[in-house]
């Protein structure tokens, strides 16, 4: 037996853990975007409280919030299948349910999960936005998609954006569950490892600082994205020389 | 010429407005008055829509929109033809006073980005806003957020230009500029509903006065009638109320 704890393990293979980031980042990124989309559109019917579409809403919030990510992993990943096989049975179609790659049910399990917490983040943001200026752009002859596009998102985003990134990152974390699905990304890379080294230890160290400086890196970009945002503290007086100079410009032209 | 007919508005019990018919000629600078919660208020928010009249039509320039079964398309169209000034100006807060102006141009007028630019330039040099073009509403004062809006509102060329107490939310010092700009565009002949208590404003800037009480007019006529020679007791009651707050405690 050598070492207790083999210190140098840990950062030596940091860069073999590394090689599978990309498939960690694609499942947070593509979940995190189905997830955002799927969260306006649910936060936008309750907004609107689409009568029956609300319920519906209502309850798969609930039961998405109120199950464990894991059970959700597990159902999509022996869920999903199952249901392709009925419809091919009952309706003679021929999906190749075996061809279906494991990070697809990972995501659709990722994504739906993210979509009801997101929606919440969303339609809070949303309602955020001061009515005056809704109105204001509907005094204009805007509808209301325009005005979402043009008028309110563009507000919204800034109040949404702290808790966005919260759940970007609390979402990376959860994709090293996606291990259940068949997916081999930066813990499952892990776990084989230290199946061939029995350092099992090492490895979960290694985890814990990549994800940790993932999360940092991470934060850092949302700050960054929120001073972008933000509105200038001071602007200059505009110089209506000039203005009239380029008028004269223009005229000629 | 824009006619509004039988125009009827009721929040659960309370009735606000109770069949007004109003006919707008092209030029008229209508003043409306009346103590508050009468629905001046209404009126406007009516007329393009931002609030849904139980009753009531809109015709403008000889075409007609009833307030039952209005398609949304048709509201667009509405309120394409009228714009809004509100009480608390409602600038679009990410945008700087320029783009103000330009989206609706942009959106919904569909032009391009230089002739809204062009657009934009001429309204807010009309408004005296030129040099702080590039500032964003929290930039402002409300005075100038006020021409700004109005700018905006201008901008779309709007048959009917609702102003819904356009200086109630200043502070005293900052009315004067937002009246000078109104009294400029009043001159250069836009058709405007204005709901002010600025009533010295009203008398002289319009050519018509409006006195709206429990969601009836009660008095339609030159500012000269209305202010001068009210026809009915509740009017009269109004206005004396009204010159007592402008009039000298005693005079020497």
């Amino acid at each position: 037996m050598g070492k207790m704890f083999d210190f140098g393990l840990v950062f030596r293979q940091i860069p073999s853990l590394l090689q599978y980031l990309p498939v960690t980042m694609e499942l947070a990124v593509i979940s995190m975007l189905v997830g955002l989309i799927l969260g306006l559109l649910l936060a936008i019917i309750k907004i609107k409280n689409v009568g029956f579409l609300n319920k519906i809403v209502n309850f798969y919030i609930s039961v998405v919030r109120g199950t464990p990510i894991l059970v959700q992993l597990y159902i999509a990943y022996f869920g999903i299948p199952m249901f392709l096989r009925y419809i091919n049975t009952k309706l003679g179609t021929d999906y190749q349910v075996a061809d279906i790659p494991g990070f697809l049910y990972a995501v659709a399990a990722l994504a739906i999960n993210q979509s009801a917490f997101e929606c919440e983040v969303i339609r809070a943001a949303l309602q955020s936005v001061d009515r005056g200026q809704i109105e204001a752009a509907n005094s204009l002859g805007m509808t209301y998609l325009q005005a979402l596009r043009r008028i309110i998102l563009p507000e919204a985003i800034q109040v949404a954006l702290p808790s966005l990134g919260n759940s970007f990152i609390t979402l990376i974390k959860s994709t090293s569950l996606a291990f259940t699905c068949a997916v081999v990304e930066m813990t499952a890379q892990g776990k084989i490892i230290a199946g061939r080294t029995y350092r099992y230890f090492e490895v979960y160290v290694s985890l814990a600082i990549i994800y940790w400086v993932i999360t940092i890196l991470i934060e850092q970009l949302i700050k960054f994205f929120e001073k972008k945002t933000a509105l200038p503290e001071q602007v200059a007086i505009y110089n209506p020389e000039r203005a009239l100079a380029a008028q004269e410009v223009q005229a000629h032209d | 010429m824009i006619e509004i007919k039988d125009m009827k508005k009721q929040f659960h019990d309370n009735v606000v407005l109770d069949g007004i018919d109003l006919t707008i000629h092209k030029g008229d600078v209508i003043g409306i008055i009346g103590p508050s919660g009468t629905g001046k208020s209404t009126l406007l928010r009516c007329i393009n829509r931002l609030e849904v009249p139980d009753e009531g039509s809109i015709t403008i320039d000889g075409h007609t929109y009833t307030s039952k079964a209005m398609k949304s398309r048709e509201v667009i169209e509405l309120r394409k033809q009228t714009g809004m000034v509100f009480q608390r100006f409602h600038l679009f807060e990410k945008k700087t006073a320029l783009e103000n102006v330009m989206e609706g141009l942009i959106v919904v007028q569909k032009k391009s980005r230089e002739e809204a630019r062009q657009i934009a330039f001429e309204e807010l040099e009309r408004v005296g806003m030129l040099p702080w073009i590039n500032h964003y509403p929290k930039h402002l004062s409300g005075g100038q957020q006020q021409r700004v809006a109005i700018a905006r509102a201008l901008a779309m060329k709007p048959k009917l230009l609702l102003l819904d107490e356009p200086t109630s939310a200043l502070d005293p010092e900052l009315v004067g500029e937002v009246l000078d700009t109104i009294r400029n565009i009043a001159k250069s002949g836009y058709t405007m509903l204005l709901v002010s208590h600025e009533m010295e404003f009203v008398r002289k800037v319009s050519n018509r006065v409006i006195f709206l009480d429990n969601g009836h007019i009660l008095e339609d006529g030159t500012p000269r009638e209305v202010f001068e020679h009210p026809k009915n007791e509740r009017t009269r009651e109004f206005i004396t109320k009204m010159n007592r707050l402008v009039e000298a405690d005693y005079v020497i």
